[in-house]
């Protein structure tokens, strides 16, 4: 019999200090209403990496479809149907514009605000980053509004580009012109935040729960074997799938703090952060999905490393900081190291990217459902370009962009642009954002 | 004690035009040949006519400027180069462009947003914009957010070539578009000069000077848009090097200026002034007595080779 009666969409599953958010199931869905206007809502994420990209091996030479992906983007060529490439977008308030050296700092603290950052020190000012303006409005129906997270510790003051404070290179997202949102990088406190009932836990708790190295899944389990029981198998499947990979990421958690617990402590690493970059990538990209399966926020930034890091690789070899190799003086060799690692980047992403596109959402996936861009504040690292800047979105945005294409638009066109189409598809309509000069067209248009 | 701070940099010059007439390429050999002795800077070069070869011709000429003073491929914004139908080539454009990076629309810019860009690089008050052609461009820039307040800060005058005073007949750069040339008169927020009909044809630039001043590059593309335009040898009018002169000289007495007041554009094309004390607009008189000095200005200035990089920075 069909009665119509839905699972709600914000269902939880509680226990004591503990409340779990589900992924979208069929059973939330009313019967009578499951072909018709039921959607999965649509996500939207920033992955920023620092430092420009070696643009050779980012963009084809060819416009359209895409076919053979150029070196760096190789990892994504399973995925070549289910990205977007954007040429020739710029953000001009991240250029000098009288204000001399700084390009780091600049390019960062205008990616998403689309303001020309004050230079100094001290009292900060860029403007309200145009995911939060997003995350004001769609955030009310999610618990978490968004999440800002990163990898790599870093100071918020003191000077770290040319007399432009930290706070400008260390974050991507602005609460308002002078607030901005440092990045969350421990994977525990991320992960506590997502489903320790929305209470930062202190230490003591933190102590006791490590004492009996309980699940958090084993605090809901009365919740989830009644729930299992009103399921139908692909709900249960899905269920099953889903807090499965949550107790995966409980794993990895434990197993980064055993690792971190054998390091030399003159090394100070932070609680919980795995000391393999992969690893620390992986594990923050599976609390990214299950934040946007289960409809815990809708809205993130991911500040892969801050803005002209000199963070070594030495997971593949190479020991040069990051920042001064980009200043390769076109030297084939220095050249050869920062494309390497370029490449290493993208292989994380798409490994999340692969992850986002196994999960079923209604009739698609989750990666359609998400608008996932993937990006830097500088072209060109060597010579601190802010035109054509390296830019491509994972995902389809709830079946609205035609992906599987390269668009080259007109130079100087501004990464605004974007952002206002992206709010629209977000349903956040603005005029107007930082310098944009209208709705960046065709992403809709096969 | 105190060390002064750095110059300020001379006048920025954002040059818009439809680069259709062959007085256009000769204002830009005469920016080039500005820019080239530091009396200004072009800050950026835009066309009302949306017409590919225009744009790859200012390109070329900025590769060829560039490469005369051993700066290699050095470049600033992209050209801006205005979306729609176009009216068709020039003539002048039909000559060999020897290099260029424009091989598409996608490498140039929007116009509006290049010399938006353009400004927000300047300083306050040290930008020129010098106008040749349909004030197109310059209309759809006040409409663009935060625009007037911009161009308010940074232009200290918008010189345009257009008009004829004290009165004449319609005059084609505001015939081309007479609703884009009356909302710039009635709506730019800084001082406008604007040189008339009569100032362009009273200033004729020498064929002459084509065929010995710019002999000195046997691939010079302003001398091949020349020999192109029309059958040698002819003596073209300077409508908008009479413009640009004056953005960057506006001291040197080459022109008059009238009073002050307010140029109002008729449903026919023509323009009226009328003085008024507080009126923003003025338009350039010419003396006789100054007309050789002009012309010899335009040909030294718009022929000149440039002055290699590396002896202009061993001479600073």
């Amino acid at each position: 019999m069909i009665t119509g009666k839905a699972l709600p969409r914000r269902t939880f599953l509680r226990g004591v200090g503990t409340a779990v958010a589900l992924p979208f199931l069929e059973a939330m869905v009313p019967a009578l209403a499951a072909t018709r206007s039921s959607k999965p809502p649509v996500r939207m994420a920033f992955v920023y990496v620092p430092n420009g990209i070696i643009m050779d091996g980012w963009n084809p030479d060819y416009e359209g479809q895409l076919g053979t992906l150029p070196r760096i983007l190789k990892p994504l060529e399973p995925f070549r149907q289910d990205i977007l490439l954007l040429g020739n977008l710029t953000h001009n308030t991240g250029r000098a514009l009288l204000d001399g050296a700084g390009d780091h700092g600049r390019c960062c603290a205008s990616y998403l605000t689309g303001v020309h950052p004050l230079k100094t020190l001290v009292d900060i000012k860029a403007g309200i980053s145009f995911d939060q303006i997003v995350a004001k409005q769609v955030g009310k129906q999610t618990r978490f509004p968004s999440l800002e997270l990163g990898m790599e510790d870093a100071r918020q003051a003191g000077d770290c580009d040319s007399g432009y404070s930290c706070a400008y290179t260390n974050n991507l997202a602005w609460g308002s012109e002078t607030q901005p949102l440092p990045p969350v990088l421990d994977p525990r406190a991320l992960f506590e935040r997502l489903f320790g009932n929305g209470r930062a836990m202190t230490p003591e708790a933190r102590a006791r729960e490590n004492l009996y190295r309980r699940s958090i899944l084993d605090f809901v389990g009365d919740d989830t074997r009644k729930l299992e029981t009103s399921l139908g198998p692909a709900d249960r499947r899905k269920l099953d799938e889903y807090l499965s990979s949550i107790r995966e990421i409980e794993r990895q958690i434990e197993k980064a703090e055993k690792d971190n617990a054998q390091i030399d402590p003159h090394m100070e690493k932070p609680y919980g952060v795995p000391a393999d970059f992969a690893e620390h990538f992986k594990l923050m990209t599976d609390m990214m999905t299950v934040a946007f399966q289960s409809d815990l926020t809708r809205v993130i930034t991911f500040l892969v490393t801050h803005e002209g890091t000199s963070r070594p690789y030495r997971e593949i070899d190479i020991p040069d900081g990051h920042h001064p190799l980009t200043h390769h003086r076109n030297q084939p060799d220095l050249i050869e190291k920062v494309a390497q690692i370029n490449c290493y980047h993208l292989r994380q992403f798409a490994a999340w990217i692969a992850r986002m596109k196994s999960i079923k959402e209604g009739d698609a996936t989750l990666l359609d459902n998400c608008m996932i861009v993937y990006g830097a504040g500088l072209s060109d690292g060597n010579r601190h370009l802010h035109e054509d800047l390296p830019t491509l979105i994972a995902g389809r945005g709830g079946q609205y962009i035609k992906s599987g294409r390269r668009i080259v638009y007109r130079k100087e066109t501004p990464m605004c642009n974007l952002f206002l189409a992206m709010m629209d598809r977000m349903g956040v309509h603005a005029e107007h954002f930082g310098d944009s000069t209208g709705r960046l067209d065709g992403l809709d248009l096969a | 004690m105190q060390f002064p701070g750095p110059a300020k940099p001379p006048t920025g010059i954002v040059f818009d035009s439809a680069m259709d007439k062959i007085d256009d390429a000769l204002a830009l050999a005469l920016l080039h040949g500005f820019d080239g002795r530091d009396e200004a800077r072009i800050a950026a070069i835009g066309i009302s006519n949306p017409n590919l070869s225009a744009a790859q011709f200012c390109d070329a000429v900025r590769i060829f400027y560039a490469g005369a003073a051993g700066a290699g491929s050095a470049r600033g914004l992209p050209v801006g180069l205005a979306q729609g139908r176009s009216a068709g080539a020039s003539a002048m454009l039909s000559a060999p462009v020897r290099a260029t990076v424009v091989k598409s629309i996608n490498d140039t810019a929007e116009v509006t947003t290049v010399i938006r860009n353009a400004l927000t690089a300047q300083y306050d008050r040290n930008a020129a914009v010098v106008l040749s052609g349909p004030a197109t461009d310059l209309a759809k820039l006040l409409d663009a957010y935060g625009a007037k307040d911009l161009i308010a800060h940074k232009v200290k005058v918008l010189s345009m070539a257009a008009g004829a005073f004290p009165d004449g007949p319609p005059e084609p750069n505001i015939r081309a578009n007479i609703a884009a040339a009356r909302r710039v008169f009635a709506e730019w927020p800084t001082p406008i000069v604007a040189a008339g009909y009569e100032i362009g044809t009273a200033l004729p630039f020498p064929a002459a000077s084509i065929e010995q001043d710019f002999a000195w590059s046997a691939t010079h593309p302003i001398a091949d848009a020349y020999r192109a335009y029309r059958p040698m040898p002819y003596d073209a009018p300077t409508w908008a090097m009479a413009a640009l002169l004056y953005a960057v000289r506006p001291k040197e007495n080459y022109f008059r200026l009238s009073e002050p007041g307010t140029v109002t554009v008729l449903d026919d094309g023509r323009t009226q002034f009328r003085a008024s004390a507080e009126g923003m607009h003025r338009y350039l008189i010419l003396d006789p007595d100054r007309k050789e000095s002009i012309i010899r200005t335009y040909t030294e200035i718009a022929s000149a080779k440039p002055v290699e990089r590396k002896k202009k920075l061993a001479a600073k």
